[in-house]
């Protein structure tokens, strides 16, 4: 039996790939195919299948809306756009902090047999999320439009906004991620943080009900202060947090545990493959 | 070209005997203790370009570290390891493959995993498809095939790698007589094609057709290295007087 050599069939040069480590373009396609094969499998077996993304957060949305705004009421400008905002962007945190632990551990397998930077699951699974994040702030949108809000310039700070939250994001799920597999508790104090964290952070109700001197404990809290600086963007009266002064410290807070994250995944990564 | 510089593995296996919750809270203030696990004890190794090596030894005596270490897979404890080349992990065919994805997604899975991007791997796409011979399933889901399927599957996609150097572990026992056959076709290319190969196998036969020289590992250090014929009978004496 003869069988062609791969590269008399591709006609491509062996030697071309020579020396060169595998390159940054074949890292961006692992973290690209990767991050599209979970967002697949993950709704492969259900019938509403990406639905589900969107329907998540909005079933939430409903909950709490029906109890915050029948039950008790809040007297807050556009409740809903408030309260929905909230909603995808703290969800936005969880989802990325927690999955990327769970994709970690199922990725173990493969972990063991094969090498390719391990930040790529972490970097995956964010854009998975990211993706999720997108179609819901198109949703919100949608809610903007019948809800009759005006569409104001300053909007357009959301995409900064965004991206300041993503990096954060990034960064927490890298130094999550570094410890989980030595310390697996830690996906299950996380999750009791998140929990923690969305009723410690004005997403349900307003900042004006809370004492104005606990107010700078809130906003210790990046992510609350990039909620409440999306808010004002898009739909608040108040300019309190649309100042420089807060794009640099939550730009800072990003930085400084994007750094840490990565640093700390680096140098613990290297033994993943003996303790997952 | 790989070098193996006194290269030590020592794998750290805990005493896990926590049976009740009293000696679990125990255990949680006394420090766990470990056994130290040599895998590989001060290698000192060279493969030199173009070199097609053997390595054989019994079960646990350091084979597959030996070829996860060239991998990257896991990290020395100490020495130095040098690789000059990209490396294709040949360790375990299909590792990753997800039964819910189609073949056609599957192919695009492993190959970005085993390191080729998107571009190379739609070039390749075709010839990995009539050498696995499942055009017919292209669009079937992963889980739909048979066993013998998914090691073809998975063996077409790793061979198509142009990586200058190939770490393969024992995929030959798998698949029918035919496939053995056309692996074997592959290996006789890679070997025209002047590749690394390091070679683990049980199979003293193949290793014998096909290697230039054989490396004996026996419980973590190099028991005897040189050309075929001399480690083959070492390891058949061993074998024989145990």
């Amino acid at each position: 039996m003869h069988t062609k050599s791969i590269h008399e069939q591709t006609g491509t040069n062996k030697n071309s790939s020579k020396g060169n480590l595998r390159g940054r373009n074949n890292y961006l396609s692992l973290t690209l195919i990767m991050a599209i094969t979970d967002f697949k499998i993950k709704y492969d077996n259900s019938i509403l299948g990406y639905m589900w993304s969107l329907l998540k957060p909005l079933l939430m949305f409903g909950t709490l809306y029906l109890v915050f705004s029948v039950f008790i009421r809040w007297n807050v400008e556009n409740y809903r756009l408030y309260l929905l905002l909230g909603i995808i962007l703290w969800n936005f945190l969880s989802e990325v902090t927690l999955n990327s632990m769970v994709l970690l551990e199922g990725k173990a397998s493969i972990i063991k047999k094969i090498y390719f930077p391990r930040w790529i699951i972490v970097a995956a699974s964010s854009l998975t999320s990211l993706l999720t994040l997108v179609l819901n702030i198109g949703v919100f949108f949608l809610f903007f439009v019948f809800s009759g809000a005006h569409f104001r310039i300053s909007a357009l700070y959301l995409i900064v906004y965004l991206i300041e939250l993503y990096t954060l994001v990034l960064g927490l799920a890298l130094l999550l991620c570094s410890l989980f597999p030595k310390f697996r508790d830690i996906h299950h104090i996380w999750e009791v943080f998140v929990q923690l964290g969305f009723w410690a952070t004005p997403i349900v109700y307003p900042i004006s009900i809370v004492p104005v001197k606990y107010h700078k404990f809130i906003f210790l809290n990046p992510v609350a202060r990039v909620i409440q600086s999306c808010r004002e963007a898009l739909i608040g009266s108040g300019s309190e947090f649309l100042g420089f002064g807060n794009h640099i410290i939550i730009i800072s807070i990003a930085a400084c545990l994007f750094v840490v994250g990565l640093a700390m995944f680096n140098k613990l990564s290297r033994s993943f493959a003996e303790e997952l | 070209m790989i070098v193996f510089e006194k290269v030590t593995k020592i794998f750290r296996l805990p005493h896990d005997r926590r049976a009740t919750l009293r000696q679990r809270f125990v255990s949680i203030l006394r420090k766990n203790t470990y056994e130290k696990l040599y895998a590989l004890r001060d290698i000192d190794m060279k493969v030199n370009e173009g070199e097609f090596i053997g390595v054989i030894g019994k079960n646990g005596a350091g084979k597959s570290t030996l070829l996860k270490l060239v991998a990257k897979v896991l990290e020395p404890t100490s020495g130095k390891i040098s690789v000059n080349g990209n490396v294709a992990p040949f360790l375990e065919l299909g590792v990753g493959f997800q039964g819910d994805l189609t073949v056609k997604d599957n192919i695009f899975l492993y190959g970005a995993l085993l390191g080729m991007n998107r571009k190379e791997i739609a070039e390749k796409y075709d010839w990995i498809i009539d050498f696995s011979g499942l055009e017919r399933f292209m669009d079937a889901k992963l889980k739909n095939l048979s066993s013998g399927m998914l090691v073809r599957l998975g063996f077409s996609i790793t061979v198509s790698i142009e990586s200058p150097i190939l770490l393969v572990d024992e995929v030959l026992a798998v698949g029918d007589i035919d496939f053995q056959q056309k692996c074997y076709n592959v290996f006789e290319n890679f070997k025209k094609d002047g590749r690394t190969i390091l070679f683990v196998s049980h199979d003293l036969s193949v290793v014998e057709r096909f290697c230039d020289r054989v490396v004996l590992l026996k419980d973590g250090c190099i028991n005897h290295q040189g050309c075929c014929r001399d480690v083959l009978a070492t390891y058949k004496m061993t074998v024989t007087s145990a």
